[in-house]
């Protein structure tokens, strides 16, 4: 293990996010806001960058040291992330900071705070911010700016971007990363203008853009979107939030007018079959709870897309829905949204290569000489990567189950435990009952914040770089 | 610029290694998953799965936008297709590995019917590289340029040279008046370019540019001449013996060659008839001595196993043949090959990689000064170039003691129509000259990339 190199790299991620927290101290100065939790966070984060990102490393990088890479640059981002957190004073213990700030660079969205409108303008900006660059991972970023890592970065781009398979755009990682980037960038834009011209000021507007963009679920409003009471801004974000659980390849087909290609992307399709098929169903089912169909299906479209992009905003307490109804948001929490963007989950495709691989095993069952092949997008899937899918879906089983396990300690119901772990590996923001969409997770021990500030986290890099961060055998010598 | 190599193999691998590492945007196309993978996950490459005769796929990989296709699979015929369907999507530059000596013979009109921009034939470059070395036995390696007037030779200095625990400077006039420069050096894994106050060791391996004659001169001085090789003994009867054996013949060299196949045998006999042929197994060290190996002044190992190749040519040194070279596809290894005394090693991979990255950089600054040709010299650790100075280059007419130039590279020698210029301080380059540069680890791909960044002197015309 060359851990001296893993940590040079650390070191250089560090850097950049003392870069990417003077952007909340220059709104807490316009905001005439005590500078000072920020000054402070920026100066520990340069001085540790600067000095693990100094050290000297051999440039032996294989794929042990890209995953404890990742997995370890993704622990030092949660804690420097809960630094301005801990310093502007709002937050009861150093856990509840780091809660916070694991929440928002793996863009969950649940909170411990009761008051949030209480907090300064900078401290919601920074948290906030932390969505939007959890959302295409801050590994990709790294990429992207800086130039030469003299290493294989694919290796960390592909622990951190989602789905079964990974796939580069052009040939060059760097490029790679400053596309997904440059959209990235594109669509939250938009997203901003949007909003402010639909009448939000223009700080909510980019607070609801970065957490929408991040599909992360952080508010500057304790009412969430619902604060707004405005049918514009719902549809708005709904429309957004769907555009950006979609897989981001697809855009880049788009652009480089592959129109029929873009179209054709299984996962694409399965996904909106889904959303369509999810609204229909809880429309009808909430119909009790609202005056009208439109009211109904106002409200519950804005849920769905909400929770199967992970992003966790809210308009209505689908707490009070029929129980009925929030099973199917506990399903689609659970699927997720697509590979390749921003948005948590199991996602889209590995669901859909279930789901044909279930049918295929039918079929062996009836005739067991058949031989049959399990294709997305009109391509082989190989059986590695299949394999891959069915330990991946057990682990994400297994992590739900430990974490939920470990939540009950704190004698909740079993809803709240399993939806808090769910919630959590998902990276979705509300749970069910008591940290539903107007509750929070103030309520739960140290030990629990612990364990679903590391799943969110293991959630986000799809658990297996956080399970081999904590394996004997990567550290072993031979 | 944007390239395609259709096959991961071992040449499609190293070529993609190459041209990752000097930036090109690189898309490996193979149907191999495992193959695929490999390259994905080393290199910073992108990778499309299927077959490389589907246009589905070539348009997948870019082909429309690509300025070079290279169709390495190891199928001649999926090559050829490759390279037609590649140009009718729009590929401006195909590159093709045809490698059966069955279409050698008409592989011009395959070039001109399917439109394929250069083939080539990795056993066949092979094989010209190893003649060439049979040809200069004194030299461990050899490179020509300007067709032949310059050469550029390694060998590795001996405890009780003259030249060893002097510095260059001080070397003996009848060295002095040779027309040749000693240009890189290769101590213990790191290469070097010497100035005068260089002192050579034994074991140092020294490159030399020059007139051929003065580097027959020199080795005569140096007591190191070795006679005309008339007498070779080849190892492995595989394709690259058979298009060695095709030009060695034509030399007039005699020839024997162990086969363990006999049918590979057969066709053997049957097309050299000159040649004598053994069929027994080639590491057999009693089959070598009733052979009367001692009595050659060459030996080549060409099985196609790496290691057979090294244990029998480190036991053909062992009994005090003179020339011994020796084919090895794994270049990773190739530092211990050398310290084991091996120094002629051919790696047919790394062959062929070379000349498609020279093409490359061929095509890149077809507008700037033309470069004519490129070897890799001391393991890959620097690189020998031919260009011609074009109007473009800068500081033409200026004297090189006024010029800096960059750290590491070295303009080893100047042909200026029928004169070979062995650069001085008051030397100067002007429009049509041919020079060669040597630079230490590469990076060189136009002349005016010698200069050092900051403008020394006058800027020339």
């Amino acid at each position: 293990m060359n851990i001296k190199l893993v940590l040079k790299l650390v070191g250089r991620v560090l850097l950049l996010e003392a870069a990417a927290l003077s952007l909340p101290l220059l709104v807490a100065l316009i905001y005439g806001e005590t500078p000072y939790p920020f000054l402070l966070s920026i100066a520990i984060v340069a001085v540790v960058g600067l000095g693990l990102s100094t050290l000297p490393a051999r440039q032996q990088f294989f794929t042990r040291e890209g995953f404890v890479a990742v997995g370890l640059i993704w622990i030092f981002t949660g804690l420097v992330g809960a630094l301005p957190f801990l310093f502007c004073g709002y937050f009861a213990t150093p856990m509840d900071a780091i809660f916070e700030s694991c929440s928002g660079f793996t863009t969950t969205g649940s909170t411990i705070l009761t008051d949030i409108e209480a907090l300064p303008k900078g401290i919601l900006f920074w948290r906030a911010f932390t969505h939007w660059l959890g959302g295409m991972g801050v590994l990709v970023l790294t990429t992207a700016i800086v130039p030469k890592l003299g290493i294989r970065s694919h290796y960390l781009t592909q622990a951190e971007t989602p789905g079964p398979v990974f796939s580069k755009l052009v040939p060059k990682q760097s490029q790679t990363s400053k596309i997904l980037y440059a959209m990235y960038f594109a669509l939250t834009a938009l997203e901003t203008l949007c909003l402010k011209i639909a009448g939000m000021p223009l700080y909510d507007a980019f607070i609801h853009a970065f957490s929408t963009a991040g599909t992360g679920g952080f508010s500057n409003r304790n009412a969430s979107v619902g604060a707004y009471n405005s049918v514009p801004i719902d549809i708005i974000i709904t429309v957004f939030m769907l555009l950006f659980s979609i897989n981001f390849a697809v855009y880049f087909l788009i652009l480089t007018q592959k129109w029929r290609e873009a179209l054709a992307s299984d996962e694409l399709r399965f996904f909106l079959a889904v959303v369509a098929l999810a609204t229909a169903v809880l429309t009808l089912s909430n119909l009790g709870v609202y005056s009208d169909l439109w009211e109904s299906l106002r409200y519950t479209v804005f849920q769905v897309a909400s929770i199967i992009s992970t992003t966790g905003f809210g308009t209505t307490d689908f707490v009070l829905w029929p129980q009925f109804s929030q099973v199917i948001i506990i399903l689609i929490m659970f699927c997720g949204a697509s590979a390749g963007s921003t948005g948590g989950g199991m996602k889209c495709s590995r669901v859909l290569l279930l789901l044909r691989a279930i049918r295929r095993e039918i079929h062996r069952i009836t005739h067991p000489r058949s031989v049959e092949v399990v294709k997305l997008d009109g391509k082989l899937v190989s059986e590695a990567t299949l394999h891959t899918l069915l330990v991946f879906l057990g682990a994400y089983v297994i992590t739900v189950f430990t974490a939920a396990l470990i939540i009950s300690l704190d004698g909740e119901s079993f809803a709240v435990s399993f939806s808090a772990a769910l919630t959590c590996v998902s990276n979705v923001g509300p749970g069910l009952e008591a940290i539903g969409p107007s509750g929070n997770f103030a309520a739960f021990s140290g030990l629990s914040k612990g364990v679903m500030s590391l799943c969110m986290i293991a959630g986000r890099l799809e658990i297996f770089p956080i399970l081999v961060l904590f394996s004997p055998s990567t550290w072993r010598r031979l | 610029m944007d390239i395609v190599i259709v096959g991961s193999g071992k040449v499609g691998f190293s070529l993609a290694e190459q041209l990752a590492k000097e930036e090109h945007n690189v898309t490996v196309v193979d149907s191999d998953e495992e193959a695929l993978h490999r390259a994905g996950d080393q290199l910073d490459v992108m990778t499309v799965r299927g077959n490389g005769v589907s246009a589905a796929t070539l348009r997948e990989a870019g082909v429309d936008r690509a300025d070079l296709l290279v169709a390495a699979t190891n199928a001649d015929e999926v090559n050829m297709v490759c390279c037609l369907t590649a140009k009718d999507l729009g590929a401006k530059y195909t590159i093709a590995r045809i490698r059966n000596p069955e279409y050698t013979a008409s592989v011009a009109e395959l070039r001109r019917n399917l439109k394929i921009d250069m083939a080539i034939n990795p056993e066949n470059s092979t094989a010209v590289e190893i003649s060439r070395l049979l040809r200069f036995p004194s030299a461990a390696n050899i490179e020509t340029f300007c067709r032949g007037r310059v050469e550029l030779m390694g060998f590795r200095l001996q405890e009780g040279d003259f030249l060893v625990g002097s510095p260059l400077y001080a070397l003996p006039d009848k060295v002095k008046k040779l027309s040749l420069l000693f240009c890189a050096v290769e101590r213990g894994g790191e290469v070097s370019i010497p100035n005068g106050s260089f002192v050579p060791k034994a074991e140092d391996k020294l490159y030399m540019v020059g007139r051929p004659d003065s580097l027959d001169q020199f080795f005569r001085q140096l007591g190191r001449y070795a006679p005309k090789v008339k007498q070779v003994f080849l190892v492995g009867g595989g394709k690259v013996s058979m298009y060695l054996a095709t030009i060695l013949d034509r030399m007039g060299i005699r020839l024997k060659i162990v086969e363990r196949s006999e049918a590979r045998c057969r066709l053997i006999s049957e097309r050299f008839p000159r040649v004598t042929v053994i069929c027994g197994d080639g590491t057999d060290s009693e089959l070598l001595e009733s052979e009367n190996l001692t009595a050659s002044d060459a030996f080549v190992a060409l099985t196609d196993r790496d290691e057979d190749n090294l244990i029998i040519s480190l036991y053909a040194m062992q009994q005090g043949i003179k020339k011994v070279i020796t084919k090895c596809n794994r270049q990773n290894y190739a530092g211990i090959v050398r310290s084991l005394g091996l120094d002629s090693v051919i790696s047919p991979k790394f062959v062929t990689a070379s000349n498609i990255v020279h093409v490359v950089r061929g095509l890149q600054n077809s507008q700037g000064s033309v470069m004519n040709s490129l070897h890799r010299i001391a393991g890959g650790g620097a690189e020998a170039m031919e260009f011609t100075v074009g109007p473009g280059t800068k500081h033409l007419g200026v004297p090189l003691k006024d010029l800096r130039l960059r750290p590491g590279v070295l303009l080893a020698v100047i042909v200026r129509k029928n004169d070979i210029i062995i650069p001085e301080g008051s030397s100067f380059l002007q429009k049509d000259d041919r020079v060669i540069i040597i630079a230490r680890g590469g990076g060189v791909l136009d002349l005016n990339d010698i200069y050092g960044s900051e403008p020394a002197g006058g800027a020339g015309a």
